[in-house]
């Protein structure tokens, strides 16, 4: 239970988790994640079936800053989630005041270039850039610089009144390292993109969402509700064709139109392939009588998909 | 071909506007809310095809009922497909027709736009929405995901985070939301769309249609190509509508030289050059699409 800001109906609350507040030292273990417990992130399952898997930034006295440790703690916790059947869909988010205000200033201050290119400085980042899963980022309070491109590298970002996203890198003699000015600039067109990086100032949730960068503003305890339960709507699909879904929407700012619909196009048939022939006693239940029998099973979810709609029921998604 | 027929087809297919130069395609399945068959996208390519051969049209508007655009591909078609069908006979294939074609284009989405009939939309180089329109492409709740270019151009109008969460959670827009957003460039009243899509389609009927034929490639060229291309793209374009000022003898073509003998003469035989003189000049242009 989230301290003082329960979610709004029981199934949300992992059974036997106590999700806790506070200090990092608490160490709060993930159910099912392996290894010694996070530091900075609390992360856990939550949503209908534990459908939706959370990581919270927890570094409440640098307002969570993005250092090394905590990034490797991210891409720890988003591997066990991308291998985690039962898990559908992610949501990353931060405390009320801050959901990351930028990259570790104090770990940079003395980095020199050979460093930063010998050692492929935020190379390791990208691990939310290149989860397969859907990710939504929930962003109360600051999101800036690092921590404005870890939210647009997740692919949908729900945002709190208050939430205030910049790149302010210009102010401390550099630029975005890790997305910013890709990802900002496709988001919300030139004009706002330069003033932002250029100028280092921030804008509002209200402003994110007119131009484009989230598409929804929650209030501040409302928003880690809505993320879930968009997450859970997510989860409730096939996670295969979600994954399809997902990289051909990506595809979209990788290449030509032209292209990018050839791509689609791949991906479409492919949610097509292979209705499997053979056994299927006992299966779908209604087979669990008299000998087997070869016949058609409905084994992707292409075709229980239209097949539900067309039969109006419910569809049966299997992942595959 | 009975007379019942050519009266069904003349209210789904007809030229409107001043002087018939808007071509208008009605999408009329109610049965199915227009949902987009076979037989619906074949019927369309002949129709398109009509008008683009057609010298009065300048224009095309493309609708459905109050009620749906078109509410999605037919899925009992698409239901028994396999993988094989689909790769081996080009599934949608035959629908770019829309995208591929030259002369502007109009969609005036009242009602459901959804999936397949969200993507035809888009496929046009405009759309229109009436106040109660709602855009969405639910392919995931059957376990699919868009086909016909829902990805790449919803993206590309409304940006990651939206079209991220349209495509994965199947969730619609409404017709505000959609412009907002960018999707649509005009809103209005559900029975003022179609005039006001039809009133646009005039204007741009009345500028010359090679012109804007190369206008529109031009606009598309944005989607395709790096910046820097594209804007070579551009000038290659922009330098040939100042083509070919013909010299030649010129009796009777422009009325004022019906008199003497045949001289040579520089005759105003572009609309470019039509359309700057004409601005000079102070006086309405004549194009002639040449």
């Amino acid at each position: 239970l989230v301290a003082g800001r329960g979610y709004s109906d029981g199934e949300r609350r992992v059974a036997g988790s106590g999700y806790r507040e506070g200090s990092p030292q608490n160490g709060a273990r993930s159910p099912g994640c392996a290894g010694p417990p996070f530091r900075f992130l609390q992360v856990q399952k939550v949503g209908a079936g534990g459908s939706v898997g959370l990581v919270r930034l927890q570094r409440p006295e640098a307002l969570n800053a993005l250092c090394e440790g905590l990034m490797a703690e991210m891409r720890r916790a988003l591997d066990t989630f991308e291998a985690d059947g039962q898990v559908g869909a992610i949501v990353i988010t931060g405390s009320e005041k801050a959901f990351a205000a930028g990259a570790d200033i104090k770990e940079m201050q003395n980095k020199t270039f050979q460093e930063c290119y010998g050692g492929g400085f935020l190379a390791g980042w990208d691990c939310i850039a290149t989860i397969r899963k859907p990710t939504i980022a929930a962003v109360n309070g600051f999101a800036l610089g690092g921590g404005c491109e870890l939210a647009m590298m997740c692919d949908i970002i729900y945002a709190g009144e208050k939430a205030q996203f910049g790149q302010p890198e210009i102010l401390l003699g550099t630029i975005p390292g890790a997305g910013g000015t890709q990802r900002l600039t496709r988001a919300v067109g030139k004009s706002l993109a330069m003033e932002m990086v250029l100028t280092g100032e921030r804008i509002s949730a209200a402003e994110a969402k007119a131009a484009g960068l989230v598409s929804k503003v929650f209030p501040t305890d409302k928003l880690l509700d809505a993320a879930i339960g968009c997450a859970e709507k997510i989860a409730a699909n096939s996670k295969l064709v979600a994954a399809m879904a997902k990289e051909s929407v990506n595809a979209a700012f990788e290449t030509t139109l032209t292209e990018g619909n050839r791509t689609e196009k791949r991906l479409f048939y492919a949610t097509f392939a292979t209705v499997s022939t053979g056994l299927a006693v006992g299966a779908q239940g209604e087979w669990g009588c008299g000998p087997p029998q070869p016949i058609l099973c409905y084994q992707n979810d292409r075709k229980e998909g239209m097949t539900a709609f067309v039969e109006k029921r419910k569809a049966n998604f299997t992942d595959s």
